[in-house]
């Protein structure tokens, strides 16, 4: 059975992936499945801890994560449909329609 | 010699599966073709439901498997397939401020480092993730999982669940408002 630092780090390592591909890469597609990666990085944590404290709480909040994840892919990806008909890009630079 | 190696698999299967996703991760962030990137987030999002499966957390594996592999990724793919990437010029895989963005992250990543290096070592470290009976109040939680994770759902966690559906209904019209082709 893996202890608890080797759960943590793992996650940890998964995190920072996602930080650094949502800080870095240009595609939005690219971006929005990095914040999901996130997400499952918390989720592997909430499991742990879970898991460490014997109770169900952190399975269950699990759960919802996942929920909230698939409402807010479905989100993400309507906004880059939208935006690829409007613009012809998916390029996150190269929207700056809010630019002063 | 290989039942050695298989035994050590075996015992570290967490750490296996783990490496698996991270590996997945990186495979997201770096390749050139956002195929390739769906392909090493499906393989990240597997290996964590492998994980869950190693913390006992059988239906979150399942549902994780549902969820991910056959609705989130299969609508990535769709996208992707949709939106012509030659249509655009790409100027490059990394936005300008990719060094500053790297220093930032590495900053953070040394400062978490550094609280792993200094409590990697000590007692608590150890502790293997195993269930305290006096804890569980009557709940197996490893042993039944689904009912475990039901009842927790169902009984403590009521208002919030509830509240997701509303969330996830948002979502659906939302969505459809958003990548409706007439605004009426």
């Amino acid at each position: 059975m893996a202890s608890m630092n080797t759960v943590l780090f793992i996650s940890f390592l998964l995190f920072s992936a996602g930080v650094a591909g949502v800080l870095v890469r240009r595609n939005a597609l690219v971006i929005l499945m990095c914040v999901e990666l996130m997400l499952n990085a918390a989720n592997l944590n909430l499991v742990a801890f879970a898991r460490h404290a014997g109770t169900v709480a952190g399975q269950a909040f699990a759960l919802l994560v996942m929920g909230l994840a698939a409402a807010e892919v479905a989100i993400g990806l309507a906004l880059v449909v939208a935006l690829y008909r409007r613009k012809d890009t998916i390029q996150v630079d190269q929207i700056n329609l809010l630019r002063g | 010699m290989v039942e050695t190696f298989l035994a050590f698999i075996g015992r570290n299967l967490f750490l296996v599966f783990g490496l698996m996703a991270v590996g997945g991760a990186l495979a997201l962030v770096f390749s050139k073709n956002a195929v390739h990137s769906v392909v090493g987030f499906l393989f990240s999002m597997l290996s964590v439901a492998g994980c869950y499966l190693c913390m006992s957390a059988e239906f979150l594996a399942v549902a994780q498997l549902l969820v991910y592999a056959g609705g989130i990724v299969v609508l990535f793919l769709f996208v992707v397939m949709l939106v012509e990437m030659t249509k655009f010029k790409e100027k490059g895989l990394f936005q300008s401020q990719t060094p500053y963005a790297l220093v930032a992250v590495a900053i953070g990543a040394a400062a978490i480092v550094g609280v792993f290096v200094s409590t990697w070592f000590t007692k608590s470290a150890d502790v293997a993730l195993t269930l305290d009976p006096g804890l569980a109040r009557g709940l197996d939680v490893a042993k039944e999982n689904s009912q475990a994770v039901s009842r927790g759902l169902f009984a403590g966690y009521l208002l919030p669940f509830e509240i997701l559906s509303v969330i996830l209904l948002v979502a659906l019209v939302g969505a459809v408002t958003l990548a409706k082709k007439e605004r009426v």
